[in-house]
């Protein structure tokens, strides 16, 4: 029982969220900014967050007996104002030709009249969150983008961000399903995938309240590491919603617009407890860390949740295969003669064999006599094809070797741009911590945009990322 | 020995009887808050429950048992959620607004418990038809709260919250029936103010709820792995 508790104590539960979250740091004016969903858009669209497009609002019987529903566009969204938990919505993709009738997701057709019974039961107030009439409007559709088209079904995913003191401390992305009839609601069977704040790759997946899945129902989809575009921005806007509606613990619901990018969908003043199963992990040990923290700018959150609350799938496969993972460039110290260091960009390119630096580089590092000493000899009388490489390196090395100071081998290159012999130094870099004792040749890489590229044979140490 | 606070009421013409119940609301919603708070078990809030074990104790007292109580007061219940529901399926085609279409279901139930309560005098069950009417009143009127949460939450979570109800409804009751408890209230009336403390406490409560630590489980799996490793 006492470990049970132990290990329980960094999850949030309904009785904690209520009273030491949503109580003190929600107060009644955000939250009636969040439940009023047309006030929330225009507040959020004056501070700069993009929100779907308004087309038309309907706020009593008149009104709607004066409607022109020809007006509307093909596809839009209707939705009660004070609705709440995704009732009352009603989704339609396509309009039919000649008439005022539209097509819904599962290709049954609302024609008019049925437009005007769903209005009349939103004013009426019967989606609202205590029966009080209500406002209907018509908003713009999001379009499903492309990463997520092999994973939605009906539906547009979005990314629930929870943010605390200015910082997200945890998200998910949901996707509909066909349990939950094309709604990214966990509640009625929608997948709730946990994502790692660092880079945006989802990592566990929940279906409704307790499954645990790893792939797509009815495929072979992992719905681990999928990456979700925009990933910074998305957390930025969270932080910046928080900012605009003064809701402390906040649920921000932001999709991805196949062509406008992210968007802000909700505010969000209860957020549920689910998002924590499907990151197995606790909210409440997150909560407790950015407490007090001082958030200095949009920017200051978005770096402490990434470095707080993210990373650890890098710290996984770094402890699993010992190896130290890194992008396609990187920032190195060069340690040269004399111990002369360097720091410079260098491009991480696995189609060459070994490093190279530029000359004018190497000329820096304390290799000018190398260089010059070099540049000297006439190169001409050697032939240079791969089954002369031995033969010409011994050569060579004899001939000059003890000759000029500091030159420890010759390369041999055969590449795209032309065959050459190149001269080779001893030279150390220290890329991501890690030090590494090579031999590099030397070559004119002035027009080129990295004056470094490593090898192959100097990445035994890493594993790269492509971005 | 009836406490002298009780003897004064009693003496001024306030039945024992009135006493009692109104003494064992404050412990009857302590129950029901307990079973939030700390076991999980939701149900139709607070004051649907509460209405039925009340309910419950009006049926008992017109039938004579403590089982009598539970018997009718569950088939009742029961048979006015399912009434209530073929109602509202039934009156899905006319398109009604909310709250006539409520009255209407509410209304069809009313008529068909009235029916139930013929056909029991027909077969001699007269033991339902003897049951006061206000009890059976009060649980017609639950199939708003029923319905209500059918449109918002669709059938399974009413189906499940209507369990609820019933199993805390059944609970209160066999509580708010104990000789013993009934005695104490009526001899020490101040034992009311333990079940308001307790409630207040309730009230600042933040632990899990029981039902969270199945809710969770899989996130207390992945804690208990991290802290082997």
């Amino acid at each position: 029982m006492i470990t049970w508790i132990r290990k329980s104590s960094g999850i949030l539960g309904m009785n904690s969220r209520n009273l030491s979250y949503i109580r003190p740091h929600n107060l009644k004016k955000a939250k009636h900014l969040a439940d009023d969903k047309l006030r929330s858009k225009t507040r959020l669209r004056k501070c700069g967050l993009p929100v779907p497009e308004l087309i038309a609002k309907i706020t009593s019987w008149e009104e709607l007996d004066n409607f022109d529903f020809s007006t509307l566009p093909n596809s839009f969204v209707l939705k009660p104002n004070l609705g709440l938990g995704g009732e009352g919505i009603l989704v339609v993709y396509g309009k039919k030709k000649m008439r005022n009738a539209w097509i819904k997701a599962d290709r049954s057709v609302v024609s008019e009249d049925d437009l005007k019974d769903h209005i009349r039961n939103i004013l009426d107030g019967s989606f609202s969150r205590t029966h009080t009439p209500d406002i209907a409007f018509f908003e713009e559709r999001i379009k499903l983008s492309k990463v997520f088209k092999p994973y939605s079904y009906k539906g547009i995913p979005d990314v629930r961000v929870i943010v605390y003191n200015n910082v997200p401390v945890m998200a998910m992305l949901r996707l509909s399903t066909k349990e939950s009839e094309g709604k990214a609601n966990l509640q009625q069977g929608g997948i709730g995938c946990g994502i790692d704040m660092a880079t945006g790759t989802t990592t566990t997946a929940l279906q409704g309240k307790t499954k645990m899945i790893e792939y797509l129902p009815g495929t072979r989809l992992p719905l681990s590491g999928i990456k979700i575009p925009y990933w910074k921005e998305i957390l930025g806007m969270a932080i910046k919603a928080q900012k605009v509606s003064g809701i402390g613990f906040l649920g921000a619901d932001i999709s991805i617009d196949r062509d406008h990018g992210p968007v802000f969908l909700e505010l969000n003043v209860r957020p549920g407890l689910s998002i924590q199963v499907a990151n197995t992990e606790g909210l409440l040990k997150r909560l407790q860390r950015v407490e007090g923290l001082k958030v200095k700018s949009v920017e200051h959150g978005v770096r402490l949740a990434q470095n707080l609350f993210g990373g650890e799938i890098e710290e996984e496969i770094e402890e699993l295969s010992g190896k130290k993972i890194i992008g396609t460039v990187e920032k190195i110290k060069l340690i040269g003669k004399d111990e002369i260091e360097k720091e410079v960009e260098a491009k991480i390119d696995t189609g060459a064999y070994s490093t190279s630096i530029d000359t004018d580089l190497a000329k820096e590092l304390g290799f000018e006599s190398v260089v010059n000493e070099f540049s000297k000899i006439d190169l001409s009388e050697y032939n240079i094809k791969p089954e002369n490489e031995k033969k010409i390196k011994k050569d060579f090395m004899d001939k000059y070797g003890k000759e000029i100071e500091g030159l420890e081998d010759v390369g041999v290159i055969f590449s795209s741009s032309g065959s050459s012999i190149r001269p080779m130094i001893k030279l150390k870099f220290i890329m991501d911590k890690e030090e590494v004792s090579t031999k590099v040749n030397i070559i004119n890489r002035k027009n080129l945009k990295y004056p470094i590229i490593i090898g192959k044979k100097d990445l035994k140490k890493f594993l790269i990322e492509i971005k | 020995m009836n406490s002298s606070f009780i003897a004064f009421a009693t003496h001024y013409g306030v039945p024992l009887e009135t006493i009692t119940l109104i003494l064992m609301l404050p412990v009857v919603v302590m129950i029901i808050a307990f079973f939030r708070q700390v076991i999980g078990i939701k149900a139709f809030g607070i004051y649907t429950p509460a209405l039925i074990i009340f309910a419950f104790l009006g049926i008992k007292s017109g039938s004579g048992s403590f089982w009598g109580g539970i018997k009718y007061g569950t088939a009742i219940f029961v048979s006015v959620i399912i009434i209530g529901t073929l109602a509202r399926i039934f009156l899905r085609q006319f398109r009604l607004l909310y709250l006539p279409r409520v009255a209407t279901v509410i209304s069809i139930v009313a008529l068909s418990t009235l029916v139930i309560l013929i056909i029991g005098g027909i077969f001699q069950r007269t033991g339902l038809a003897s049951v006061s009417i206000f009890p059976i009143l009060i649980m017609i009127t639950l199939v708003e709260k029923f319905v209500a949460v059918q449109i918002e939450k669709g059938s399974k979570s009413a189906i499940i919250l209507s369990a609820e109800t019933l199993i805390i409804s059944i609970v209160g009751y066999s509580v708010a029936s104990w000789g013993r408890l009934i005695e104490s209230l009526q001899n020490y009336p101040w034992v009311v103010f333990i079940a308001i403390g307790i409630t207040v406490l309730l009230g600042k409560w933040t632990g899990l709820r029981l039902s969270e630590y199945f809710r969770f489980k899989e996130i207390m799996k992945n804690d208990y792995l991290d802290q082997k490793k």
